[in-house]
């Protein structure tokens, strides 16, 4: 079976949700039938093939091509299969995701793996604000599951995040790990302002030392931490992108905090440098 | 035109009709005699075998103020959810336990009810309440204003001012925030929390000003009934959800001495501190007070097991039960340093102790109290349960069986401790009749409303008698709201907007002498924005004001 492909025809004027088009939401769909779903686009509502080309009929690996930043909830609450986007996304990209994957070619917007509760997402450029952040009104951000972007990331990546791993190749926005209740955070790039403000517990890694660092943290002094190299080693085993890791060294600037909220985060700048 | 509404079972407690099989004919949204020499009607609905009553009211739900906006914002969860899609007429919405003011008044139409009270505005906020109130499309509203912890009407009383300026007050305050009625919250306490004070029985003194919650009550009463405003103090007791409570609730009733006072919520103010867990049942002892005391009327405040979001002006009591906020959020502030507002989300369990003895005291107030003219059916909406649970909770008054099933799912040791398994009672129709509306109707002085006569407004519910009362009352077969059918079998078929029922006794104008320099020098709003102009509510042509009478008494 040829895997589907939705090849987005113009792009749409108004943002459309396409949260419906997941592996579990088209399973057991024949092609003519996922043509007809209905999809809402601003104020009107849209057939399916009337936005996208369909091509192909595998439900479980979903292609889709030429998308833009309008298509916003790709792969949300998606539970197993394969999504690849060609092009930008929009946001909530798998938000509430449980397993699977998502491959973004392209940049991806705000809120990209909101409420994650498993799966896998890349991001091959940019992201917006709330990488692995929480859902409106929730108490825990992402849960579980691995998230890796090869460009920038916004603000407030991981906010309120409680499991799994965020990578971010490039640079993060100000208060990377807001609220952080667990999981780790790496960031090799430049991260903004004040990490870690309001964190309860969790690891952030920056191989760069953040603009600034809140009051609230207490520096530690220079540590060799062996795990760091045991971290490093499975994380490039396990992930090709996160390949260029295996060698950094088990040095690291410690950071206690938020002390303001018990203090058992952590803030650790690297010191061998990539 | 001529509408006749033929061979329906009428249930009118108002003129005593009780399920007689009876014609009405309504004409131009009032409730008209039937033509003499058989004039034909223009139009026909064949009810035979179906139940009549006049709409539902509800006395007691928060449908509109700071609070409900709060408490939409604190539970995101909640509206997404609960998404409601917009149909071919209806407007769409979201939520669950704190609805979108629109759909909040679909909803109710549904079930039947055709006015709502909204029983906590702050006069500060009063404009606030009565724009969202003026989105709630079908229903009547109105609103009660807070008093009694204001630091105004404090310095009256703590300077010992004479009761005809305070009177004056709360005509000013009745007519500048366009209220029915007036509401204490926890006398006083709100205002002692603020001074650190963490509770307040009605005999202990506040700390800052040297009054008792018992003395703000007393005269508050006596202002409401010096006035002749219709609806009694609506009074929010001290200790509220405070194991031990019930002997305060008494000792209230009691400082009523003779006055009218309306308790509320009173299912959370009924709780002794008897057995191992030191938490019991005290309903019995409250409705034998309330049977015994004639000027006493109660709404219950039932609770209803599943997620729902307490709101409350009540900081402090709120402040005490922040630890049990389920998700674990909460938001306790202050309004203005005029009140409080408190809003902590709550999940109550059948598996819990508190919660299941909780919802059976509730149950056994219903019951035990002996007039269904002096004790309303509410959930106190959001807080003990959202108000679309009326329907689940009449059938439990209703069938004795049915609740005795539900009483064997809850903790056993509630279910041991509660006497509701011995209580036979049913409610029969007239007594829901009675209870969710002639007797609000009454209570609140809506004499056009409530009841069937000739000249009332046609504001009218049919019901498809069916054995099972939860369906029964949960789709009702038609709704009439002012002669306008606007509910078809449970669904909304025409939107229209109800109107706003206001108290204006007369007073003093020489008040603002005194109010005006207070309110300047320590309120955010301006003097000449404090009065909320009829036009603000029935400007646009979506609503209108309706006047309830007052007739001022002499204090005896």
């Amino acid at each position: 079976m040829t895997p589907l492909t939705l090849t987005l025809r113009t792009r749409p004027a108004q943002e459309v949700d396409i949260g419906l088009l997941t592996p579990d939401g088209l399973q057991a769909m024949g092609r003519p039938a996922i043509e007809q779903i209905k999809l809402t686009c601003g104020n009107r509502s849209l057939r399916l093939h009337e936005l996208f080309e369909v091509q192909g009929e595998d439900t479980s690996v979903i292609h889709i091509r030429r998308a833009c930043d309008k298509l916003y909830g790709i792969g949300m609450a998606m539970s197993f299969g394969s999504i690849s986007v060609q092009g930008r996304a929009g946001d909530d990209v798998g938000r509430n995701m449980r397993g699977g994957t998502i491959a973004v070619r392209g940049s991806a917007g705000h809120g990209t793996g909101r409420g994650m509760r498993g799966g896998y997402i890349e991001v091959q450029a940019n992201t917006g604000d709330f990488l692995g952040g929480a859902e409106a009104g929730a108490l825990e951000g992402m849960s579980e599951g691995v998230i890796i972007v090869s460009g920038d990331a916004g603000a407030r990546v991981g906010d309120r995040m409680r499991r799994g791993i965020i990578y971010v190749r490039g640079n993060s926005g100000d208060y990377c790990g807001s609220r952080m209740k667990g999981g780790t955070i790496l960031v090799l790039g430049q991260s903004g302002c004040y990490p870690g403000i309001g964190m309860r517990r969790g690891t952030i890694v920056f191989a760069r030392k953040p603009a600034e660092i809140s009051a609230t943290f207490n520096s530690c002094g220079v540590l060799k931490m062996e795990f760091l190299r045991l971290l490093f080693r499975q994380l490039s085993n396990s992930y090709r992108k996160l390949a260029l890791l295996r060698n950094i060294g088990p040095e690291a600037e410690r950071f206690s905090g938020d002390l303001a909220l018990g203090g058992k985060g952590e803030l650790l700048v690297l010191h061998s440098a990539l | 035109m001529l509408t006749r509404l033929s061979g329906g079972k009428v249930y009118d407690p108002v003129h005593g009709v009780n399920g007689e099989v009876r014609d009405v004919f309504i004409r131009d949204g009032r409730i008209v005699a039937p033509p003499p020499g058989g004039v034909k009607a223009g139009q026909d609905y064949e009810l035979s075998g179906a139940v009549v009553m006049a709409g539902g009211i509800d006395i007691h739900t928060h449908i509109g103020g700071g609070k409900m906006t709060i408490a939409r914002m604190l539970l995101p969860e909640d509206h997404s959810a609960h998404p409601v899609a917009s149909g071919r007429i209806t407007r769409s919405g979201s939520g669950l336990v704190t609805p979108s003011t629109i759909t909040t008044g679909y909803r109710y139409a549904e079930m039947g009810y055709t006015a709502c009270f909204e029983p906590a505005m702050l006069p500060l906020n009063a404009r606030q309440a009565h724009m969202e109130m003026a989105d709630t499309p079908i229903v009547d509203k109105g609103a009660y204003a807070l008093l009694g912890n204001d630091d105004f009407f404090l310095r009256l009383l703590a300077e010992g001012r004479e009761q005809a300026l305070i009177n004056d007050y709360v005509a000013w305050t009745l007519e500048t925030s366009q209220a029915l009625a007036i509401k204490v919250v926890n006398p006083g306490g709100i205002s002692a929390f603020k001074f650190n004070q963490r509770m307040l029985d009605l005999d202990e003194e506040h700390c800052y000003y040297p009054l008792t919650p018992r003395l703000i009550l007393q005269r508050l009463a006596q202002a409401v009934f010096d006035l002749g405003v219709p609806h009694p103090l609506h009074v929010h007791g001290c200790n509220l959800g405070v194991a031990g409570n019930v002997d305060t609730t008494l000792k209230t009733i009691a400082a009523s001495d003779g006055l009218p006072l309306h308790l509320t919520h009173v299912q959370f103010h009924s709780y002794g501190t008897e057995g191992d867990r030191r938490f019991s049942s005290g309903a019995a002892r409250i409705a034998e007070s309330v049977n015994a005391h004639q000027n006493i009327s109660i709404d219950v405040g039932q609770i209803m097991f599943g997620q729902t979001v307490t709101a409350s002006g009540d900081t402090m009591a709120q402040h005490r039960n922040r630890a049990s906020a389920y998700p674990k959020k909460w938001v306790c502030m202050d309004i203005e340093c005029d009140a409080g507002c408190g809003v902590v989300p709550f999940r109550y369990r059948d598996k819990s102790f508190v919660n299941s003895l909780q919802w059976a005291i509730g149950l056994e107030l219903f019951l035990l109290v002996k007039d269904p003219w002096r004790i309303f059916l509410t959930t106190d909406h959001p807080n003990g349960a959202p108000f679309t649970t009326y329907p689940h909770l009449i059938r439990l008054l209703m069938d004795k069986s049915y609740r005795n099933e539900r009483l064997a799912t809850i903790h056993r040791g509630a279910a041991a401790m509660s006497t509701l398994g011995s209580l036979d009672r049913e409610y029969s129709l007239y007594e829901i009749a009675i209870m969710t509306r002639a007797a609000p109707a009454r209570s609140l002085g809506l004499t056009d409303r409530g009841h069937l006569g000739l000249g009332a407004a046609a504001d009218i519910t049919v019901y498809k008698e069916h054995r099972d009362r939860e369906r029964m009352f949960s789709q009702p077969r038609f709704v009439f709201k002012d002669g306008e059918l606007v509910v078809k079998n449970g669904k909304v078929i025409k939107i229209t907007h109800g109107g706003t029922h206001v108290a204006r006794p007369d007073y003093d104008r020489g008040i603002e002498r005194t109010l005006r320099p207070h309110l300047e020098k320590y309120h955010t709003l301006g003097w000449e924005n404090r009065k909320l102009r009829d036009e603000e509510i029935a400007g646009e042509g979506r609503g209108r004001i309706l006047i309830a009478k007052c007739t001022p008494r002499q204090a005896a």
